[in-house]
């Protein structure tokens, strides 16, 4: 069996295994559109609040017509108590309440200053933030309305008002995703995880199933069976890859930095590391159920432990250690850095050079498991 | 009975991974998932600080920052090499004090102060922004002070020009924004649900008796579901209990309600879980496709919660898909019991949201009559392929 009938061989073993055919193709294209699926309004807005009025004055109708004009958020009602508010926030019917206290407007022309106080749902992280934000800024615009009110009824002239109420500018502006989107949070690192579990399901799969029976597996040279093997899933994933780093991300508009070569020049090493790391995890199991479930109890602690959904800089260090020996936890932060955040091409060689040490490391690996699982099989038959 | 239960014990036992499935991978999961969110609290996040002032002013700004928890200021001699910083991850935002901060501050011209924060990085961005803003504010507000009085403002205007309005915020139940308590239970329960189905899938899956093209069950395949299901159900509610019991006692996370309810909720999700996963059983009848299947199906769980992304801002359908897996309903109460401590009614009331589940018992039914149905003239060559597979 010559190299080219390898190959030939192996894409008719993957394509005639519906279990494999199921994960790879369907599942790529599932998750494509399952996993982004909740978040592809982006941002969260209009979020529910109620008010507890204690004031009942212009001023203080004002501040909430300010607020429920904020896209983040929309006033539901207007309770009679703290009591009343919290019921609301129980039912889940509402997600903040904002305190205007008695004699705000009063105050305020005395020029004594009234504190309002907002509440949010901090069991929801967006929803939280979202209605603190909408909050804080409704209150910054009255703050401001008044500021001046009470700067020209002490008879300073409107300029020098002005000036005062706003004497310094914050210019808080996002980076590298400007919609704040959440697709775009979530996307970049999520794909790249599907693409890694995957590809280690699929020659799992396959390898689980094969080792035990007779086949052309048998009858190669475990070198050129690997090779053939890389080569046959890295041309399967080639395609995924275009599909996920170039259709979905223009789809979900991720935010694209790096050049079509640089990206390509980074998956190579990533895509080959996985590769040999799932033949060689193959040798190890029996049963063919057995990859899938594996590899899907520990996608959530890779997910997570790769960075991007929380600073690793808070993860335990024997953890971030361990987990460098993932070909995707190095291939999340480097991808992001090139193509989210234009880090340029000299900044992630080092996770490059990483994953191309695991890739040797791993396919030699492969090559021994495989050479003894064939002579364990001489060994039987 | 009496044997089917011990049959089910001789399979457990002879299965290590089934084994491993109902003792410690929960444990290690449980136990590695909550390590590495046990910091809690983003602390010491680094920033980028460009001084083009360096005027005691802008000093006095970037000691205002550290003294700020979540920010840990590294100075950068210019904008590119911050930018640069910033592409690499180094640090997660960029404060740059602008050249003349301090004239321009005296001769009250407006001075602009830029922050950029890297919002691919949502979290951490989000928390930056709003605390680089919030630090540099007091102390722009000292500033402004000095600067309004130095104008000749008297002091009560002063005071009123600067903060009229206080703001107040409070984080509700969940006071110092523990990421802990808020994102780590919804994780493990994922987790759980997934270990459960696992569990379930591979238990149901012993029972398919290949036959010629398909798989069949065998006629007393209900009795061994049940006994499945009263042999199963106590040890992942262990599982599910070891959770809330490592949450809420031992790291004592603030938990408004009953422990008990949730133990409640628990039995009530696994039951539709049992469903559901028969359901996918009854009509795949393949061992390898089922868990492919209960696979997709479950892995985005944790995304359809509603816990990092707000339910009401989700598109329909992912409302509608969210409504499928059992953990949806179930963080509902676990929500409303930790958080506001609700009672047994307010429980029992989501509990009725899986009303739709029980749609699943009838077909299950008919399913399962039509897989009983052993086609009697394969049945000879099916033992034959049982022996050969043997």
């Amino acid at each position: 069996m010559n190299f080219w009938q390898l190959i030939v061989a192996e894409c008719k073993a993957i394509l005639a295994d519906k279990a494999i055919v199921m994960t790879l193709f369907g599942g790529v294209l599932f998750y494509s559109v399952l996993y982004p699926l909740p978040y592809l309004y982006q941002v969260p807005t209009e979020q529910q609040v109620v008010v507890v009025d204690h004031d009942n004055s212009s001023l203080s109708r004002l501040v909430t017509r300010h607020a429920d004009a904020s896209a983040k958020i929309k006033i539901l009602a207007n309770v009679n108590s703290i009591d009343e508010a919290q019921t609301w926030i129980d039912q889940g019917k509402a997600h903040g309440l904002l305190v205007i206290p008695a004699n705000f407007r009063r105050d305020l022309l005395l020029g004594k200053g009234s504190t309002l106080s907002y509440g949010g749902d901090a069991s929801y992280f967006l929803i939280y933030s979202a209605v603190a934000e909408g909050l804080v800024s409704a209150g910054i615009d009255a703050s401001k309305q008044v500021q001046l009110i009470g700067l020209l009824a002490r008879g300073q002239n409107p300029q020098v008002a002005q000036q005062a109420v706003n004497s310094i500018n914050i210019n808080s502006v996002p980076a590298f995703n400007p919609s704040l989107g959440y697709t775009p949070y979530v996307v970049p690192g999520l794909f790249l995880l599907i693409l890694h579990q995957t590809l280690l399901i699929g020659t799992g799969i396959l390898g689980a199933g094969q080792w035990r029976k007779p086949g052309y597996w048998q009858q190669v040279r475990p070198v050129t069976l690997v090779l053939a093997r890389l080569s046959v899933f890295m041309m399967i994933y080639a395609l995924f890859s275009s599909f996920y780093l170039g259709a979905c991300f223009y789809w979900y508009n991720v935010s694209v930095l790096a050049t079509v070569a640089e990206v390509g020049l980074f998956m190579a090493p990533f895509l080959l590391a996985t590769g040999s790391l799932g033949i060689y995890l193959s040798s190890l199991f029996s049963r063919r159920e057995f990859p899938t479930q594996l590899y899907l109890l520990i996608s959530m602690p890779i997910l997570f432990v790769s960075g991007f959904v929380w600073p690793i800089a808070l993860i335990p260090q024997p953890l971030v250690f361990a987990s460098q020996v993932i070909p995707a936890v190095p291939a999340i932060m480097g991808m992001l850095e090139l193509n989210q955040l234009g880090a340029g091409w000299l900044a992630v060689m080092p996770n490059w050079l990483q994953l191309w040490g695991l890739f040797a490391v791993f396919v030699t690996m492969a090559i021994v498991a495989i050479a003894r699982k064939q002579k364990d099989f001489k060994l039987i038959s | 009975m009496r044997h089917l239960f011990q049959r089910e014990w001789k399979t457990l036992w002879h299965s290590p991974w089934q084994l491993a499935l109902v003792s410690y991978i929960p444990l290690m999961g449980v136990l590695a998932l909550w390590w590495l969110f046990s910091a809690g609290l983003p602390r010491q996040l680094p920033v980028a600080v460009v001084d083009l002032d360096n005027s005691q002013i802008s000093r006095m700004l970037t000691r205002q920052l550290s003294a700020n928890a979540v920010i840990a200021p590294r100075s950068y001699a210019n904008e590119a090499s911050a930018i640069e910083a910033m592409r690499k991850v180094e640090v997660y935002g960029l404060v740059v004090l602008p050249y003349q901060l301090k004239k321009d501050l005296v001769t009250s011209k407006q001075p602009t102060i830029d922050i950029r924060y890297n919002s691919q990085f949502l979290l951490v961005g989000k928390l930056l922004s709003s605390q680089l803003q919030l630090s540099l504010g007091e102390g722009l507000t000292h500033i402004g002070e000095v600067n309004l009085l130095l104008k000749g403002a008297n002091k009560a205007t002063v005071d009123v020009s600067l903060t009229p309005i206080s703001n107040q915020t409070t984080a509700l139940f969940n006071r110092n924004n523990n990421y802990v308590g808020f994102l780590v239970p919804p994780i493990l329960v994922a987790l759980w649900q997934l270990l459960s189905m696992l569990v379930f899938v591979n238990s149901v899956n012993t029972e398919l008796i290949p036959q010629g093209e398909r798989n069949y069950l065998a006629k007393n395949f209900w009795s061994t579901v049940w006994v499945k299901i009263v042999f199963y159900s106590p040890i992942m509610l262990v599982h599910g209990g070891f959770i809330l019991m490592w949450l809420y006692h031992y790291l004592g996370l603030p938990i408004a309600g009953s422990l008990w309810l949730l133990v409640l909720a628990q039995v009530v999700m696994l039951s539709a879980l049992w469903l559901l996963v028969l359901f996918i059983f009854m009509v795949m009848r393949d061992s390898a496709r089922v868990v492919s299947f209960c696979t997709a199906l479950f892995a985005p769980a944790f995304a359809f919660m509603g816990i990092t992304f707000p339910v009401n801002d989700m598109p329909l359908l992912a409302q509608w898909w969210r409504l499928v897996m059992p953990s949806s309903h179930y963080i509902d109460s676990h929500v409303s019991v930790v958080s506001y401590g609700v009672g047994l009614p307010h429980v029992l009331l989501q509990i009725s949201s899986y009303w739709g589940f029980l749609l699943l018992v009838p077909l299950l039914y008919i399913l399962g009559r039509h897989a009983q149905k052993i086609p009697p003239q394969v049945t000879k060559t099916k033992q034959i392929n049982l022996e050969v597979n043997e």
